[in-house]
């Protein structure tokens, strides 16, 4: 019998749907003979005594998730998310990078410095990328610091707004969709997909429309639906980014485009509604393999 | 790359290194912003006032590693600097001399020194809880009103906390055992220019956290020695 540590804090208990999917994560870990326990922010010296470590809670290389993640790394167990996923993922600049590498399809895109923030400059780059064109902050989450600019001069608002949290912002062509592909994928092999259906309102997968937030609608599918090249896409992506767990939002279209690769994925939401084992594989993932 | 233009060039990319104003040595000073590239012992070496996350330092050096250079410091290593439990557990290690600390969300027995742990906290900004009246009001801030946890380390009567600035591992400060600290620190992490925050007693000086530097708050002797590391003169 091996020790799961999963780390949590206060936000990820803030849900009934987080508090079910972590039970059923419990749970699928004890049905294989396994003890589970839940360390929070205060009890992070357990984390050397754990036989591997499940991270849920939102990811960033400045908070305390990437501490657990690197002190189960300095003690040489497994964990999910390793270090350098939450470094990667946590960044979209980082993130493009490694899947430009790797030459995985993504929308074009540029990455722009203050110095880029100038009328003259930003009609080129919409004249590049089209507009309508997307602009992210580099460690945007839940689609927040993500805004669709349609003139220079939203352009040069967004971008201003944005390079006070981070020296670089990303620029990206616009590509419209009513649903974004979501892959998961474990160790570089497929492991379950959904689709995020994006409210009508708009082209985000949550947003706040008149001071409510919208979110997507979330359909599990099974296996047998996902059509290969998006799949394939999928688990390219993972594979570009790392060793840990992912979920890979793809663009469909001529050609299927990932849009983002995050660590951490959601799991609360019915995503994985048509592969009862995904907990299962985790759990395998981190102790027995 | 496939669709991605890396965007603008860094100040050092954009002048190969040292910049244009450092090839003349009597008229270089350090310039605010600016980041300055050493080859040292098969690194580029990046001097900067600025290692923090999504800096343009942070940039420069993530597309030099992605590209499969050695550089120092590598990305990693700017994060678990400025991360106080993190840069402690890899000091530590290092084989180098640790605060005890603990993981807080609230009350930390004073006396003590407080750090915050949340993506706006700078290990440039701590309170010392000395137990009077206003610790609670210190922590309160460091954790955002309770919202974010904190890193808490205790101080003993016989501590203090001394601070002295690292160049390439060398210091000028006089405190006893602050030498091999910075030398030792500058092993671990490769990060040229650094303060050390210590917590200096009997035992000598053990690490709290390490914090960016200005140009413009080095000394005049940290200055010259700074200048002369970027111009190679100190590895000779």
């Amino acid at each position: 019998m091996s020790r799961l540590g999963i780390f949590v804090d206060r936000r990820t208990l803030s849900s009934s749907d987080q508090l079910t999917s972590l039970i059923r994560c419990r749970d699928a870990a004890e049905e294989m003979g396994h003890s589970v326990e839940f360390i929070f922010p205060v009890d992070i010296r357990k984390i050397p005594q754990m036989d591997a470590l499940f991270i849920r809670a939102r990811t960033d290389p400045m908070n305390i998730t990437y501490v657990a993640s690197r002190m189960a790394a300095f003690a040489g167990i497994p964990v999910i998310d390793d270090p350098e996923s939450i470094q990667v993922c946590s960044d979209k600049v980082n993130m493009y990078m490694h899947l430009a590498r790797a030459g995985v399809a993504i929308p074009r895109t540029l990455f722009l410095s203050k110095e880029d923030i100038h009328p003259s400059r930003v009609r080129d780059i919409m004249d590049d990328l089209g507009t309508p064109l997307v602009l992210k902050e580099p460690s945007t989450s839940f689609s927040l610091r993500v805004e669709r600019v349609e003139d220079p001069a939203a352009f040069i608002r967004v971008a201003r707004r944005y390079l006070k949290m981070s020296d670089w912002v990303v620029a990206q062509e616009y590509v419209q969709s009513t649903y974004d592909w979501r892959i998961g994928v474990l160790r570089g092999r497929f492991l379950y997909a959904c689709k995020y259906i994006i409210p009508s309102q708009t082209f985000k997968i949550q947003d706040s429309v008149n001071g409510h937030v919208v979110y997507c609608a979330v359909e599990s599918v099974p296996p047998d639906a996902v059509p290969a090249p998006i799949r394939d896409l999928g688990v390219a992506a993972g594979k570009a980014i790392g060793d840990g767990l992912y979920g890979v939002d793809i663009k469909d279209g001529k050609e299927p485009k990932v849009i983002e690769v995050n660590d951490n994925p959601s799991l609360e939401g019915g995503e994985d509604g048509s592969y009862p084992h995904v907990y299962r594989e985790i759990v395998h993932a981190l102790l027995e393999t | 790359m496939n669709g991605v233009s890396p965007g603008i060039a860094t100040p050092a990319e954009q002048q190969g290194g040292v910049p244009a104003a450092a090839v003349n040595r009597r008229g270089f000073h350090l310039a605010r912003d600016r980041v300055y590239t050493v080859r040292y012992g098969g690194y580029t070496t990046f001097v900067s006032e600025n290692y923090s996350y999504k800096s343009e330092t942070y940039y420069a050096i993530l597309a030099r590693e992605l590209a499969g250079e050695a550089v120092a410091p590598d990305t990693q290593s700017m994060l678990d600097a400025f991360v106080v439990p993190v840069c402690l557990e890899r000091a530590g290690h290092c084989g180098i001399p640790v605060a005890a600390y603990t993981i807080m969300h609230s009350c930390a027995p004073a006396p003590a020194i407080v750090y915050g742990l949340n993506y706006f906290a700078s290990t440039s900004h701590f309170e010392v809880l000395t137990g009077d009246a206003r610790d609670r009001e210190k922590v309160r801030h460091v954790t955002n009103g309770g919202k974010y946890p904190c890193c808490s380390q205790p101080i003993s009567p016989d501590m203090a906390v001394t601070r002295a600035v690292s160049v390439f591992g060398k210091v000028l400060s006089p405190v006893p055992g602050m030498q091999e600290m910075a030398g030792s620190v500058w092993e671990c992490f490769r990060i040229p220019l650094v303060e050390l925050v210590c917590l200096s007693g009997p035992g000598g000086p053990v690490l709290s956290s390490l914090c960016p530097v200005r140009y413009s708050r080095l000394q005049p002797a940290e200055r010259r020695l700074l200048k002369a590391c970027i111009f190679g003169q100190v590895f000779l």
